[in-house]
């Protein structure tokens, strides 16, 4: 997660360099720290840095790591070229090196070599069973190739061995989402959760697929988490708001029959319509009858 | 008697600026040496495994009350099942582990490497300060003291009448010695401020001993109550979206 602090400055040395202003490795070194995804960006400066010997002399021994983060974006923005030279370069300075076999294999990958790139990352696996970005470049092969199960199962044998990455999780979680697989994906959120309890955007994301699965305590729980979200993001995510209304509306279908006494539900469910009309007020006037119209609809069927 | 002794400050520039520096060179060429010395330890799949695997148990552990309860007890289970739960060590093993240490012959050359790259070098300058530096007055401690403290720092003075501020040297390499962590810090770098005092309890733990962590998180985990945190958070909801319209 990148602080705002440092994307403002991000954003700020980017524009200084663009208007001709120096502070290029500045810049590139920022991106490389906050893994920042500017590709066109990155190739274009680390370009006119490498192809100028002398700013070249004076990086030193920063030299190999602007090489290889210019061969990332050069494959980011498809100059495959680009990317070739550098990591020529890059191989004669470190004959033999893991990272730099990543590279040719990702190389290969940006090529659409499938086959190729999962033979070459196969053997750098063997020299290094516990690489974990070549774990990862495998599962983003079967990806990419469209294979969601066997990333799947890639993705859980890596998760066996390496259970605390969080990001793993939650690559996970998308793709589950994407097969449908919303048991699996409540799972993998609930282990987001565990490791980054105060993030809300896993509150959300988790309440979502409550939501989806259905049924009654499901909806109760996704209630609760849509209120977690809203109370972590001081009530200003619209998603919430809206989650809120709407799971309280399906607990109130589900329960028709019964006399709950959902008296505290109401109670949330009405500030947060309320929440809801004052944020398209300020932000989109021109919706708000669009949302008072639902809304009263809502509150009619409940 | 509490006579003020009058210290020649030739003592300062030949005595306490050189050990100083001395001291502070040795550290650095012990640390380029070290660098230098380490063997890449390739790591152990087993290792790493029961490394994450507390570090998910105790991520459990702190935030057990935000995940509803039936997925807090099936995970507790999952991790300390008696069968075969992560963390549950069969008993036989976990007194494998100190031998196994030694046993293995990397770790054992690792262990004696780094032990001997500081004793070594504080045996020397220790030598070399007592036999250099010895049987005078260095330096005047700015506190009073009592008596106790004078077989310590005054052992190269013979006489029993000094106040005991008055030290000798080896009393300023054990301050040295002490004291420039915060130098080492500046020197090499915020991670490598390593000083002796931090190896010698380094020294004293034997490294990793996985089981026993594991069997402490174990525990931890059998111990806890599941607290749920959401309820709570809807009444929190409440609040926050009431101060929001205000």
């Amino acid at each position: 997660m990148v602080r705002a602090e440092e994307a403002a400055r991000l954003d700020r040395l980017e524009s200084q360099v663009e208007n001709g202003g120096g502070g290029a490795e500045e810049y590139l070194c920022l991106v490389r720290k906050l893994k920042a995804r500017r590709s066109d960006k990155v190739l274009k400066h680390g370009l006119s840095i490498l192809n100028d010997p002398k700013a070249r002399s004076k990086l030193g021994g920063e030299e190999w790591t602007l090489y290889e983060q210019v061969a990332f974006a050069a494959m980011d923005c498809q100059q495959h070229d680009v990317a070739k030279d550098c990591i020529a370069i890059l191989s004669k300075e470190f004959p033999g090196s893991t990272r730099v076999g990543r590279l040719e294999g990702l190389l290969l990958e940006a090529k659409g070599a499938w086959a190729e790139a999962e033979k070459a990352y196969e053997r750098l696996l063997e020299d290094n069973p516990l690489d974990q970005l070549i774990h990862k470049r495998m599962v983003a092969i079967a990806k990419a190739q469209g294979d969601l199960s066997a990333a799947v199962n890639l993705l859980n044998k890596y998760l066996e061995i390496f259970m605390a990455d969080h990001d793993a999780w939650r690559e996970l979680a998308e793709i589950y989402m994407s097969l449908q697989m919303y048991k699996q994906a409540a799972f993998c959120y609930e282990e987001l959760i565990l490791s980054q309890p105060t993030v809300p955007p896993y509150h959300l994301a988790y309440a979502e697929v409550l939501y989806t699965i259905g049924g009654l305590e499901n909806l109760q729980t996704a209630k609760k988490y849509y209120a977690s979200t809203i109370t972590l993001t001081g009530g200003k995510n619209t998603r919430a708001l809206y989650g809120v209304c709407l799971c309280s509306i399906a607990i109130n279908q589900l329960t028709k029959g019964r006399n709950k006494e959902e008296k505290e539900g109401s109670n949330l469910q009405s500030l947060a319509a309320e929440a809801l009309q004052r944020d398209y007020k300020e932000r989109a006037p021109k919706k708000l009858p669009l949302v008072i119209s639902m809304l009263k609809n809502m509150k009619l069927n409940s | 008697m509490a006579e003020d002794l009058v210290l020649d400050t030739a003592i300062r520039d030949w005595v306490l600026v050189p050990l100083s520096v001395v001291m502070v060179l040795i550290g650095v060429l012990r640390y380029f040496v070290s660098k230098l010395m380490r063997s890449h330890q390739a790591p152990d799949l087993k290792v790493v495994k029961e490394g994450q695997v507390i570090l998910r148990a105790r991520n459990l552990r702190a935030a057990s009350g935000f995940i509803p309860a039936k997925s807090f007890r099936s995970r507790k289970t999952y991790f300390t099942n008696e069968e075969n739960g992560l963390l549950h060590v069969p008993k036989g093993q976990s007194q494998n582990a100190q031998a196994q240490m030694f046993s293995d012959p990397n770790l054992a050359m690792d262990m004696m490497k780094k032990n001997l790259s500081m004793i070594i070098p504080q045996t020397l300058t220790f030598a070399w300060v007592n036999f250099f530096f010895s049987g005078f007055v260095a330096a005047k401690i700015p506190f009073p003291l009592t008596q106790r403290f004078r077989g310590m720092l005054q052992n190269g003075i013979d006489l029993s009448t000094v106040d005991v501020s008055y030290v000798s040297s080896r009393s300023w390499y054990f301050l040295n010695l002490f004291g420039l962590r915060g130098l080492f810090s500046l020197i090499l770098g915020e991670e490598n401020a390593m000083d002796d005092t931090q190896r010698m309890m380094q020294m004293s733990g034997f490294g990793f001993d996985p089981s026993r962590s594991l069997s402490a998180e174990k525990d931890g985990i059998d111990i806890i109550q599941h607290d749920w945190a959401l309820p709570k958070m809807e009444k929190r909801a409440e609040d926050a979206l009431k101060k929001l319209l205000k």
